[in-house]
């Protein structure tokens, strides 16, 4: 959340955090919120991303998430896959997880 | 803004806050900044009616602290509720100077900051909340003991295991 | 060790009772995130890169059976079997779910522990010596003064917004193990001309974006007046401490800025008016904490080498070894202070499954008077063991794992959470510190090196000292890769020093290889293997170590 990057145009996920559980969601096309990010709907360019995060925003205030933000995604993958480190360890768990049922 | 005084709702202040350019009222009590106190500190003096003086939270009270016995009323500033400097200064006004008049909060006070602003010596609060006074009575029933002594009167846990002690090898 | 009274236990329970409350509204929309955030980490509670992690207190480090125990059983029932200890003698437990925090509170609370102050710009936990009570080159206990200091800092209604975060950390010992020059205040026990005990008071030490180590600020303060004389410290800081820059808010740049000699006059001039007032401590009253830490019930034991000691030491190899460098001596004869390692090689350092926190809460039972330490150094202490208990217990710690005999070494490495949990962070820290380790996994070279302290830190925060590691390891982002920046001759300990930059940052495979480079260099220019690789290179300086890394490239 401290380094939220620039608004580049380019493709763009959201995520933030399930305000109960605190698990890492994302946003999804159905305008609900999955832990998997293969769900996560991908806005095409800068404009769409911004809209879609005023979505998120609002369901933040609704209480249901906390925090939401944008995440730089790579466009040519099939699954969207950020382009930072820190966002693909945040979708895929720590690295060093040992203990059992680890990453989300 | 909803206003307590020793947790009950004052309806209307009798304080009339006079911007630094404006005449004071003659028979009002007259809250002015402690800017307008500084330059026009002579002609203060005199005047009958009660005089409040708002602090900024930049303000030393070890120089202002000698001349705190002038004011019927100290109002300390929270610009944000996370900038703690008025709970020193109230304590030194209450505990060093000996400041007996109302100390009111203003600015960014909420619920949970109540407990501490009262055992620094506030008595009002300027609160925005429809609920001032049930939050005020559910802030002041926060906790039961308190570690630190300070000028609020409340024993500190330290005290009350000395006495006890103390009570008990007299017993025995 | 301290028991609750009433007093202390009513508190508790008010606070949990009181957060309960404040996470319903949250839940129910009473309140918005950011009129909760600050009620939250009042409470241990942070957001961190996946989820909450709560931040339990283990005040000065002291853990009975019982409450290990409790933690264990808390990783289970709301986290994911495991914790993780800290450099500042905290747990932390990283997959706590909002609507289960103030259960887990009130599991802590019923074990007479908490999560207060464990965040925000307050006094945090206090941190001591983690041989206190136990160390043979003790001047005096410091757990009195640290719950002294507790009780004190507990919602200190003049001190809880501070402009920023506040550390203290207090040594009775002259050989600093709980790096007082680098916390906001440092109290150093020691004796004066007369023979009596007080402190020496050391401000503005930190580490963070600008390190500093600290400054004496008074040589000798009676015993008496350690609570005026703190007071004072925390008035002068909380009304002139900068507000306008978070990175600059801490007192070190406060007493940077204006001066050790005009903070001292201020503070001198406070503690001057409050001195002989209400926080003035009676006698009666410190006598009062110090009967909480009255010795254990040792055994009378002649001096001399236990015959079970003796034997295991010549017939177990392995026994030999961690028994050279895991115990520390103790102050009863007969007895030893055992440092438990949770830096087994290629694990991450200082985490803790909760089947192993059941298996030594029950070993302190047996051979420990059930007390349990935690270090800053992110390892376990069982502080009172009986010499011919050793092997027995060692035997048993191996079944656990936990018989590493690295303590010190150069796989002992401090790291904070890093770019795998902490949302500030640049880069890893743990993987980096597996990685290492498992180089210096082999106990010949391993012991031939001997005492080196390596210190990992994801980010400029500096959550794993590495401004005090002998070799410092700070994560940088260079372009959205992870980058490693190298320093040399850092020190916590009585001979305090900030480490010197290497040079250029080095990628992740670099600074493993740069570690290796390190040490052949050490070991290629030190006297004799008495001289450890800080007093080599104190002697030397950083140009053989800079031309061992950079002059190849
Ligand atoms: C994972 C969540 C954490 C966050 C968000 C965090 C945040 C911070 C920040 C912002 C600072 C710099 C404060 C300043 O200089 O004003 C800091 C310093 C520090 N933190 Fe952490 N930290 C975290 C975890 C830890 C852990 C796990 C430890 C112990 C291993 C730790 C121990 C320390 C220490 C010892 C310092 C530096 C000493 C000093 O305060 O000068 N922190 N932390
Ligand atoms: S040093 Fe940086 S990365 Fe490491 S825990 Fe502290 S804030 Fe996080």
């Amino acid at each position: 959340m401290a380094k939220a990057p620039k608004l580049k145009d380019q493709a763009h996920i959201v995520t933030a955090n399930h305000l109960t559980s605190g698990d890492v969601v994302y946003l999804t096309v159905r305008n609900d919120w999955s832990r998997d990010i293969a769900a996560a709907f991908v806005a095409p360019n800068a404009e769409a991303a911004a809209a879609w995060l005023a979505e998120a925003e609002a369901q933040a205030a609704r209480n249901i998430v906390v925090a939401p933000y944008l995440v730089p995604v790579d466009a040519g993958t099939t699954l969207p896959w950020p382009i930072q480190f820190r966002e693909r360890i945040r979708a895929a768990g720590p690295t060093t997880e040992k203990a059992a049922g680890g990453v989300a | 803004m909803p206003l307590l005084k020793d947790g009950n709702l004052v309806g209307e202040d009798a304080w009339l806050s006079v911007a630094d350019d404006a005449p004071l009222p003659e028979d009002r009590p007259a809250l002015i900044s402690h800017a307008r106190w500084q330059a026009d500190k002579e002609q203060l003096v005199g005047r009958n009616a009660p005089v409040g003086i708002r602090l900024p939270n930049t303000v030393d009270v070890l120089d202002f602290g000698p001349e705190a016995g002038r004011f019927d009323l100290i109002v300390l500033e929270f610009p944000k509720f996370s900038d703690g400097r008025a709970y020193s200064q109230a304590r030194l006004l209450r505990e060093r100077f000996g400041f007996g008049g109302e100390l009111r909060a203003t600015g960014h006070v909420l619920q949970d900051q109540l407990w501490h602003m009262q055992r620094c010596g506030f008595d009002a609060f300027e609160i925005a909340r429809e609920d001032a006074t049930q939050a005020f009575a559910a802030a002041m029933r926060s906790f039961s003991h308190v570690y630190q002594p300070t000028g609020d009167g409340r024993v500190s846990a330290l005290k009350q295991r000395l006495a006890a002690t103390r009570k008990q090898e007299a017993a025995e | 060790m301290y028991q609750y009274d009433q007093i202390d236990q009513t508190l508790v329970d008010e606070r949990v009772a009181q957060f309960r409350d404040q996470v319903a509204r949250r839940l129910n929309g009473a309140i918005s995130e950011d009129e909760f955030k600050p009620l939250r980490l009042q409470n241990g509670l942070y957001l961190q890169l996946h989820a909450y992690m709560l931040r339990i207190a283990i005040p000065y480090g002291t853990l009975s059976s019982r409450q290990l125990r409790a933690l264990a059983q808390i990783g289970c029932k709301y986290d994911r079997g495991w914790g993780h200890f800290t450099t500042r003698q905290n747990l932390q437990y990283n997959w706590i779910r909002l609507e289960d925090a103030a259960d887990a509170l009130a599991d802590l609370a019923k074990v007479q522990m908490h999560a207060i102050q464990t965040s925000g710009n307050c006094i945090r936990n206090t941190t001591t010596d983690q041989f206190a009570g136990a160390a043979h080159d003790e001047i005096e206990d410091p757990r009195v003064w640290c719950e002294i200091i507790r009780q004190w800092s507990t919602f200190h209604p003049e001190f809880s917004f501070l402009p920023r975060k506040f550390k203290i950390a207090v040594t009775g010992s002259p050989n600093d193990r709980a790096a007082v020059r680098v916390h906001d205040i440092g109290l150093r026990m020691h004796r004066n001309a007369a023979g009596e005990t007080g402190f020496e008071v050391i401000v503005g030490g930190g580490l963070g974006r600008t390190p500093f180590i600290g400054k004496t600020i008074r040589d000798f303060l009676p015993r008496q007046h350690l609570l005026s004389y703190l007071e004072a410290i925390l008035r002068v800081y909380n009304q002139f401490g900068r507000r306008d820059n978070i990175y600059k808010a801490r007192i070190k740049i406060l007493v940077h800025e204006i001066g050790i000699e005009t903070i001292r006059d201020k503070i001198e001039a406070e503690w001057q008016a409050i001195r002989d007032g209400a926080l003035k401590l009676p006698q009666e009253a410190i006598d009062q904490i110090a009967a909480h830490f009255a010795p254990p019930a040792f055994e009378t034991l002649l001096g001399g080498v236990a015959p079970e000691y003796a034997n295991a030491f010549r017939t177990d190899f392995e026994f030999g070894l961690w028994a050279r460098r895991n115990t520390f001596k103790h102050k009863q004869p007969g007895y030893s202070i055992v440092t438990i390692s949770l830096k087994k090689e290629g694990e991450p350092p200082g985490d803790m499954k909760a089947e192993q926190m059941l298996a030594v809460a029950d070993l302190a039972d047996r051979y420990s008077f059930s007390e349990i330490r935690v270090t800053h150094e992110q390892n376990l202490v069982l502080p009172h063991v009986k010499q011919s208990d050793l092997p027995a217990l060692f035997k048993a710690l191996k079944a656990y794992d936990l018989a590493t005999p690295n303590v010190g070494l150069a796989s002992d490495i401090i790291a904070c959470p890093g770019l795998d949990y902490c949302a500030l962070a640049n880069a890893r820290s743990i993987p980096i510190a597996q990685q290492i380790a498992l180089r210096f996994k082999n106990w010949e070279r391993a012991h031939d090196i001997g005492e080196l302290k390596i210190k990992i830190s994801g980010c400029i925060n500096a959550c794993g000292h590495h401004h005090v590691g002998h070799i410092g390891i700070l994560g940088v982002d260079k372009n959205g890769e992870e980058f490693y920046q190298l320093t040399l001759g850092g020190s916590a300990d009585q001979d305090a020093a900030l480490g010197d930059i290497l040079g250029p940052a080095l990628d992740t495979a670099q600074t493993v290889d740069a570690i290796d480079s390190l040490v052949e260099t050490y070991l290629r220019l030190r006297r004799n293997s008495d001289e450890r690789f800080l007093d080599t290179y104190r002697r030397v300086g950083l140009q053989p170590f800079k031309e061992a890394i950079y002059a190849a490239a």
